[in-house]
């Protein structure tokens, strides 16, 4: 092994040496930096083996041949070879991104790019505060003098700002050094951690506060930190890279946990304190920006502050604590990095100007990788390393702290999620696109980025104590679809839909009955609308990763066994489906809102489970029935708004209606037949544990038995109004879970039956409708039912579908749709609560009133002229209707053939209230229900109307479509004879006043008020150096009063 | 003495931040941390310093074996050198700062330059 | 029960009952209304003649498939609807296919016919088809609420959905009928009653002013005739459960004729006393009048 030494020596030697060369030979200056930086990297990087191969402990260095106090020692452990790594890496692979900045500006500004990676080295390797001083400094100087390699002239005023800060922090470090050394007689900071309990009396403390304050603030805390927002959105992008990466992430956050060893448990709030402010105040105070370099700034700020709150746990977090604050700084690290490396290939700096990179896949996954890892999604490790952190933080009931951490990890995700939809949905701007800067070696160095970010993400999941989610094969499957990108549609799609048949076929024999229902609709279901995808030519980028994710996830969620792989399935199958949804052409704003929904309630769903476990790991799915009382109704509450968000219940619906209707014709499908189901699964699984829960004598499944009722109320009478035809099923939706969710609340064996039946019918009816429809819109052309009418004879085969789809919708015997309204009945019947069925009563009803609008305004009444030529919908979008259609049949007259096993399954957990499935007639305690014969006599007296019929009124001739009767008038036009638009007005006069759009208003107060307070909060940076420095100064000072007030 | 020193040395930094955050003038600025880090070495110095003892030079004045007790401790004056030379450098750096920030603007006004804000 | 093939002739001869029945009964109501109104009225045959005249008509148009069969949607709703409840209380020859599903079979199935013929309707392309489409679902989805709660709570009182026992628990003297048991819900069944026998106040649906006759606008001949047809049955089908649920049923013809024909009566009478409700209206009335008896009705049993 090689002194460690050397990579300061390497640094500051090859420093001074590229002046002997010269500007007239750059290059080779250029060169030989990047040797030196290579060298560097080899010796960090050969430590990295001997600390995780050979398993060495930790190596302190001597400098002057004598130990601590009387000279300075250097200390390499595992930690800080990572850091040293990872400063050396972003170093060298900024040098390489800014070749043209460095040797435009000569050998001198390499020599400055040399020093800043040897003084980021010193910081973390010296265990002396005076040798950390001088490292600060020269970090700070080099920095002033990277500054200039940016185009940017403003950043010559944020590099002076920042020189007058750094004024202000040595002084501050200079005295706190002095006066610690006074009062401890070392500059060691061991030495001092040895005696911190004397030296934090008196002066010493006031000492360490100095210290600590001057640290810290190079870890740019909210609010003293106007100054670094400057720098990053000013500097060189390569550089921004380093000081994001390195300086703050790196040096900076490791120096502050080197003093919090001589500050010890006292000074712990205080940085749990400062980081959680700084996360949250960044996060909010990020999503009015809209430069993309100081968005990232923020986001950087907020994720520094977010390894400060989780130094501020150490306490708690014993050995994991490094797993976790690596994971989050690691993941920081690359992806800022990575972040700022693609801004540099842009040359406008608003972040919708990204948008020129929509024709990149490769970037645009390379940008999906970091945005992911900075949201802390699987599989990267900072999703491994929260997850580990909220458990720790819910065990000790340090649940403010949980709080603040997902507040601030959701309002991150939401401004990076919202600037991905920029990148796919806004225009691009020709000439910009032209200007697209990729050289090649500046695209190696993201993409260098982009497989650290797997290699990470892989590491650990190895490291973590649950499975890797890597080797996880439907997630396998779904991330090799990446890599066949190339391959055209129809192969992907036949690739798919063997993967999913043949994974449901071997997964089979571990299913129950009850996962086996879910598991049928996920991958066969799924597979069956991906026949409609055959539909699509050319190579549709981007769609099968995306599809392939969310049913990965889909299919993790139900043989889920702990709470680990339930969420992170749960996590999965939300970004997977993200992104199929942001594929339709005009659903940025209603991915984005599916996405932040989503992800809140996954996080409500996170928060649930680590309250729920207590530290226990793994935490298993069955564990969740022995929650013990005081948290148990907590965990309830938590999960269950957790999962009915994702069924859309009437509050939290907001979401469904755009992004359901804006995606692709098959996707809809999708995300409406499948994906809801993925959250009655979660609240089955809830409720199957967890049973009945009380809070404040408050019965909780009664609350839920209302919200199911309002939603199905509610969404069915919003259903009525709409004039969008996806709408119009996206709100039935709402309707349908409503159901499902009363149905589950009921608490009994029969509602949960109905609920099953419901899951079953809305996956086939919703698939079918939504295929029908997206058809007839592909045709069309438009979606707006009144622009349509009387395209029956057009397109007869999506008619019967649409007519199947609303009879078992609406209920009518003797389709399906009959069935889950007779369990209903029964299962109501045995049950003692009245009020909240009222609202389902009237529910039902409504139902018929959008129902027949769907199919009347779209294929009856008057055809538009512009629709005479039109084509049936394509085969490959009828032919899975088709089988929708086979199946609702099918399953009308034999419900038993799903039901019965379940309802077999069921029986221990309720006592046995089930049906009694013998023979033809289905029989509960109350009633009696026989498919078969109910079909056999509708259709029989059908069959004899319709004979007798074709016998009076053989001869039948279809007339014209103007040919009626018209009070004496002639109907003029097709468009003013359609009776379509607005075509419930009186219902709308009776009932309107319902359906005032409350809740949406609510929702967009609430995101008004955040964006209004960031945007006023953020007025405090007013860009004056001076101010900053006051900033500083009261900073230090209201922290000072803090803790001593404390 | 010590006490004299040392307080000179903490009005000498009080006065250098107050001059710092109220002088709008870039130049000013300079000068006023200038005189804040003058402090700020005076206060290092003063809490080194030992009464009675001599300078830390190992000569024949002081002999090795008695050192200990003659010498004051050498530490703080070696800080103080080096923040010296670390303070010139970043004085030096801060006004060729300011000669290319006015050469950007014609203005050496602080609050001229906050193009980059909230 | 079990299904028999001796049941189909049986239930053909329910069948032939129930449609001379209401013939003459719809015949004699006019009567009634017209001597009311001092006019001498329809003689008590003229449905017949109608009907023949109709079913004999050849006239033979059609606006496509859904409209050809609107009419047979409509009628097998009807019959349908006879034939899934027991006509008759304890008689096997008129129990029909009830052994087919309970209550909630012939509560939904009520919607077939509708269905069906609402999309047969609007198949013929004329807006007045559609308008009275439109304002026959409003009101329908508001009218038949009352009656699904007071359904509810007499299932709650006995127990059971099916007709057959809720009929057996009100035997053995009339104070034993819902009627006298439950009376919030018998109340709030039959002002949904009035909603759904298109008479005024509620026949906005038709509304033969403005938009002559509503949904039919288009059916003639022997469309028309299976419309008539089924406008014979289904009232008569729809009032069979109310007669069951509410009024004791009926365990022969006679007292069958008599309770039909004095439920129909109530639906008259208020018929022509009350002008019309628009659409809106009505869906406010029910609301407010009907629906918190039927509420009632359930909290209370």
């Amino acid at each position: 092994m090689v002194n460690a030494l050397f990579i300061i020596i390497i640094g500051l030697g090859t420093a001074f040496l590229l002046g002997l060369l010269g500007n007239t030979r750059r290059n080779i200056a250029y060169v030989f930096m990047l040797f030196a930086l290579t060298a560097m990297a080899w010796i960090a990087h050969s430590w990295l083996w001997i600390f995780t191969i050979d398993a060495h402990s930790r190596v302190d260095m001597f400098t002057a041949g004598t130990a601590p106090p009387f000279a300075i020692n250097l200390r390499v452990g595992i930690v800080e070879t990572v850091l040293v790594l990872l400063v050396i890496m972003s170093g060298l692979l900024s040098a390489v991104y800014m070749k043209d900045a460095l040797l435009r500006l000569g050998y001198k500004s390499m020599s400055v790019l040399l020093v800043f990676v040897m003084a980021l080295c010193g910081i973390i390797l010296t265990r002396d505060v005076f040798n950390l001083f001088v490292f600060f400094e020269l970090a700070v100087i080099a920095t002033a003098g990277l500054l200039l390699l940016s185009d940017d002239k403003r950043a010559l005023a944020a590099g002076f700002k920042y020189l007058i800060i750094s004024q202000l922090v040595s002084m501050f470090l200079l005295l706190g050094i002095i006066f610690a050394y006074h009062a401890t007689g070392t500059l060691n900071i061991d030495g001092m951690a040895e005696q911190s309990p004397e030296m934090l009396k008196g002066i010493g403390s006031l000492a360490f506060f100095f210290m600590f304050m001057a640290i810290l603030t190079e870890a740019k805390p909210f609010p003293a930190n106007g100054w670094a927002l400057d720098i990053y959105e000013s500097a060189h992008p390569g550089f921004s890279a380093m000081f994001s990466a390195g300086m703050a992430g790196a040096a900076s956050v490791y120096a502050v946990d080197k003093l919090l060893l001589i500050g010890g448990q006292e000074w712990l709030p205080v940085v749990t304190v400062i980081g959680l402010l700084s996360f949250v105040a960044a996060n909010l105070l990020a999503l009015v920006q809209t430069n993309d370099r100081r968005t990232l700034g923020y986001s950087s700020i907020g994720q520094v502050g977010l390894i400060l709150a989780v130094m501020g746990q150490q306490d708690i977090l014993g050995e994991h604590y490094l797993f976790i604050a690596g994971g989050i700084l690691l993941s920081h690290a690359v992806a800022k990095a990575g972040l700022y490396w693609i801004s540099g290939l842009i040359q406008k700096r608003q972040l919708t100007d990204w948008s020129v990179l929509r024709g990149q896949p490769l970037l645009i996954f390379a940008f999906v990788s970091f945005i992911g890892m900075l949201s802390g999604l699987p599989p990267f490790p900072s999703f491994y390393a929260k997850w580990d952190l909220v458990m720790m933080l819910a065990s000790v009931d340090r649940l403010w702290i949980l709080g603040f951490i997902l507040l601030g990890s959701l309002l991150e995700a939401s401004y990076l999620f919202r600037w991905f939809g920029y990148i796919l949905k806004r225009d691009i701007i020709k000439e910009d696109a032209q200007h697209l800067s990729l050289a090649s070696y500046k695209l190696i160095v993201i993409f260098i980025a982009v497989v650290i970010a797997w290699g990470l993400a892989y590491l650990w999941g190895e490291l973590s104590s649950y499975n890797n989610l890597l080797l996880a094969i439907p997630i396998l499957f779904a991330l090799s679809f990446l890599l066949l990108d190339f391959l055209p549609t129809w192969i992907k799609n036949t690739l798919a839909i063997a993967g999913m048949v043949a994974y449901f076929f071997i997964a089979y024999p571990s299913y129950n009955p009850l996962e086996l229902i879910y598991a049928i609709i996920f991958l066969l279901g799924g597979a069956v609308i991906l026949l409609a995808s055959y539909y699509e030519k050319g190579r549709r980028v981007g769609f099968y990763p995306s599809a392939m994710l969310m049913f990965a996830g889909l299919t993790l969620l139900v043989m889920a066994e702990n709470s680990f792989q339930f969420f992170a399935a749960w996590e999965f199958l939300t970004i997977g489906s993200y992104f199929l949804i942001l594929r339709g052409k005009y659903s940025e704003p209603h991915a984005l809102l599916y996405l932040i929904f989503s992800l809140a309630g996954a996080y409500l769903i996170l928060s649930g489970f680590a309250l729920a476990a207590q530290g226990m790991i793994p935490f298993s799915l069955e564990s969740l029935s022995q929650v013990a009382q005081p948290i148990a109704p907590w965990v309830f509450l938590l999960l269950a708004i957790g999962f009915m968000t994702k069924t859309a219940v009437i509050g939290l619906h907001i979401w469904l209606p755009g992004a359901h209707a804006e995606a692709e014709t098959d996707v809809s499908p999708m995300v409406s037949g499948i994906l809801l189901k993925a959250g009655l699964f979660g609240l089955m699984i809830l409720l199957m544990n967890m049973g009945k829960q009380q809070l404040y004598g408050v019965e909780l499944t009664y609350i839920m038995l209302w919200l199911g009722a309002l939603s199905a109320f509610l969404g069915n009478l919003m259903a009525v109004f709409q004039e969008d035809a996806k709408r119009l099923l996206a709100y039935s939706s709402i309707g349908q879970m409503g159901y499902a969710l009363f149905g589950l609340a009921l608490m009994n064996q029969l509602g949960w039956l109905m609920a099953l039946m419901f899951v079953i019918n809305h996956y086939i009816y919703k698939s079918m409708l939504f295929l029908s429809v997206g058809g007839v819109a592909k045709r069309t052309g438009t979606r707006q039912m009144y622009q349509m009418g009387g395209l029956i004879a057009m397109m007869p085969l999506s008619f019967i579908a649409v007519l199947i789809g609303i009879i078992a919708v609406s209920g009518v015997p003797p389709l399906s749709g009959f069935g889950g309204r007779w369990i209903f009945y029964n299962a109501i019947m045995a049950s003692e609560y009245r009020l909240p069925m009222m609202l389902i009563f009237i529910s039902g009803p409504i139902a018929f009133l959008y129902l027949f609008r769907l199919i009347h305004t779209i294929f009856l009444g008057q055809l538009k002229d512009e629709h005479r030529k039109i084509k049936e919908a394509p085969f490959w979008i009828i032919l899975p209707q088709m089988i929708y259609v086979t199946a609702l049949l099918a399953f009308a007259v034999v419900p038993g053939m799903a039901l019965h096993r379940v309802d077999n399954y069921l029986n221990p957990f309720f006592a046995g209230q089930g049906l009694n499935w013998d023979g033809w007639t289905i029989t509960s305690n109350y009633g009696y229900w026989s498919p078969v014969p109910i079909m056999i006599v509708i259709a029989v007296i059908f069959a004899t109307l319709f004979m007798w019929l074709l016998f009076v009124n053989r001869k039948a001739q279809k007339v014209k479509q103007f040919n009626i009767v018209y009070s004496a008038e002639r109907p003029y036009r097709p468009e003013t004879t359609h009776f379509a638009w607005n075509f419930f007005a009186p219902y709308r006069k009776a009932m309107g006043f319902l359906i005032q759009p409350f809740v949406t208003r609510f929702w967009e107060t609430f995101a008004d008020l955040l964006h209004t307070l960031a945007d006023i909060v953020r007025r405090f940076y007013t860009g004056n150096g001076q101010t900053y420095a006051v900033q500083l100064l009261a900073f230090i000072i209201v922290i000072y009063l803090f803790k001593v007030g404390y | 003495m010590v006490i004299i020193a040392m307080v000179t040395g903490f009005i000498l930094i009080l006065m250098g931040l107050y001059g710092a955050l109220t002088n709008t003038n870039i130049l000013r600025m300079i000068v006023s941390f200038s005189v804040a880090n003058t402090g700020v070495n005076i206060v290092l110095v003063s809490v080194g310093y030992m009464h009675g003892r001599t300078a830390p030079i190992l000569d024949n004045a002081v002999p090795l074996a008695e050192a200990s007790t003659r010498i004051i401790d050498p530490v703080p004056q070696a800080l103080v050198l080096t923040a010296i030379v670390i303070g010139l450098g970043i004085t030096t750096l801060m006004l060729a700062y300011a000669y290319k920030l006015y050469e950007t603007k014609g203005t050496l006004d602080i609050s001229k330059f906050s193009e980059l804000k909230w | 029960m079990q299904f028999e093939w001796i049941q189909i002739p049986y239930a053909l001869l329910n069948l032939f009952i129930i449609i001379n029945f209401g013939l003459l009964m719809n015949a004699f109501v006019a009567k009634i209304g017209a001597r009311v109104g001092r006019r001498h009225g329809i003689p008590i045959y003229q449905n017949y003649l109608d009907l023949i005249k109709n079913y004999g008509l050849r006239s033979s148009i059609t606006h496509g498939v859904m409209f050809y069969l609107g009419p047979v949607f409509r009628l097998s709703g009807g019959v349908g609807l006879l034939l899934f409840v027991p006509t008759i209380y304890g008689s096997d020859m008129f129990s029909n296919f009830s052994f087919s599903g309970d209550l909630i079979l012939a509560l939904y199935f009520i919607f077939f016919g509708t269905l069906g013929m609402a999309l047969g309707a609007a198949e013929s392309g004329h807006p007045h088809a559609a308008m009275g489409v439109s304002r026959g679902l409003s009101q329908v989805t508001m009218a038949e609420l009352p009656l699904a709660l007071a359904v509810f709570s007499i299932a709650l009182q006995y127990q059971t959905l099916s007709v057959t026992e809720i009929v057996a628990a009100q035997q053995g003297g009339f104070l034993n009928w819902t009627l006298f048991t439950n009376p919030l819900a018998v109340a709030a069944a039959m002002l949904s009653f009035l909603g759904s026998v298109m008479r005024p106040p509620f026949d906005v649906v038709l509304a033969p002013q403005e938009i002559p006759i509503g949904p039919p606008t288009e059916y003639h001949s022997s469309y028309l005739a299976l419309m008539q047809t089924n406008r014979v049955i289904y009232p008569i089908a729809k009032m069979v459960i109310f007669m069951s649920l509410f009024f004791g049923g009926a365990t022969s013809w006679p007292v069958f004729f008599l309770k039909i024909f004095l439920i129909y009566m109530f639906a008259v009478f208020i018929g022509v006393v009350f002008p019309r409700f628009r659409v809106e209206q009505s869906i406010r009335w029910f609301l407010i009048w009907a629906v918190p008896l039927g509420i009632l009705s359930v909290l209370l049993v």
